[in-house]
């Protein structure tokens, strides 16, 4: 009897080799999927969809400090934003002033004429790095932002104005890199 | 494939292959748009900021926003916005005078703090304040606003907006 079953298992075992050696393989794929939802949801969770960014601008202040006692011939940049347009000025400190008015509307053709009319000004003057910002009361924060952009910012294809002595000067490079004109000042905060 | 067997000698599988492809396509996406600002910072309720190409990061959480309907000072309410204006009996010299009160506050503990750590600088002009302000305020709000903090010695301001991708 016993022999028998030896027999009998002995068969088996011999059936089983003889089988083809093809077999379906399955791949786990649980902890994939485990860890791909928890990725999900801690990147849900951090994510933040609108990038936040600043734009810095100054207001004039009041010092105690003695004015320049020699005056330089400097250009003079000006902005004033009102609801519907912008006009630029420029003039120089001294006699004579040579003052150049120029009107834009805004919208994107003429505030893209306007950054180009500034690129041409600081071509020729590569110290100015300050414009003073005027605007109307009644004009809105978003729009500012467009005008800021157009004053601020260089753009990709515009060259980079450098100051003279500083092209050695790592965040003098940079800075002339990201900005026209780094400095923007909100002349019309004193204004009543 | 996922399996699993009922006990009654029939099996139940679920296709999860099309649930992998969209974690997948999910995360690919999550990971491309993940923010790598030094500060992550929640927009205030109500509020939109202008769009801008500005490249400049927010580097620190914003002291003052001014929603539509009121200003906040680290997250305290200040003022009460009332038609885009603050309200007359709070003004004096064109500016906030409750703005001012409490950004003099915080500029005296900045002070303080400088002095402990032997940080003051006589060179130095003013301090900066971070503002979020809404994209349909008017200047005239930002004007008393500005004026109050120039009252209160800050005279830079990093004005908060949505950078748009380039």
């Amino acid at each position: 009897m016993a022999a028998s079953n030896y027999l009998k298992r002995k068969h088996r075992r011999h059936k089983k080799k003889a089988r083809p050696r093809f077999k379906e393989i399955e791949l786990n794929v649980m902890p994939f999927v485990d860890v791909f939802s928890l990725l999900t949801t801690f990147l849900l969770m951090a994510a933040v969809f609108v990038a936040i960014g600043i734009i810095e601008v100054q207001i004039p202040f009041l010092t105690s400090e003695k004015p320049d006692s020699t005056p330089q011939r400097v250009l003079d940049l000006k902005v004033d934003m009102e609801k519907d347009k912008v006009t630029v000025v420029t003039s120089y400190t001294l006699p004579p002033t040579n003052e150049v008015k120029k009107e834009y509307k805004l919208n994107p053709a003429d505030l893209e004429e306007m950054h180009l009319y500034l690129v041409g000004v600081k071509r020729k003057n590569l110290e100015v790095d300050r414009v003073s910002f005027f605007t109307d009361i009644d004009v809105k924060w978003g729009d500012m932002a467009k005008v800021l952009d157009v004053i601020k910012l260089r753009k990709y294809n515009d060259p980079i104005f450098v100051p003279k002595g500083k092209e050695n000067d790592a965040l003098a490079v940079a800075e002339a890199t990201a900005y026209l004109y780094p400095k923007v000042v909100f002349s019309s905060v004193m204004l009543n | 494939m996922a399996a699993a067997n009922t006990g009654e000698g029939t099996e139940i599988t679920l296709n999860i292959m099309p649930m992998l492809d969209i974690f997948s396509i999910l995360i690919v996406f999550l990971l491309m748009s993940y923010s790598t600002d030094p500060v992550s910072y929640d927009i205030n309720a109500g509020l939109e900021l202008p769009d801008s190409n500005s490249m400049q990061a927010l580097d620190e959480i914003p002291t003052i926003a001014i929603t539509k309907t009121e200003i906040l000072i680290n997250d305290k309410k200040i003022v009460k916005i009332v038609n885009g204006d603050v309200p007359s009996d709070d003004m004096k010299q064109g500016a906030s005078y409750a703005v001012f009160a409490e950004l003099e506050k915080i500029a005296e503990v900045q002070k303080r703090i400088r002095r402990r750590l032997n940080y003051l600088d006589p060179k130095e002009k003013g301090d900066i304040l971070t503002i979020e302000i809404d994209k349909n305020h008017e200047f005239k709000i930002m004007k008393r606003v500005m004026l109050a903090a120039q009252q209160a010695e800050f005279i830079t301001f990093k004005m908060m907006i949505a950078r748009l991708k380039r």
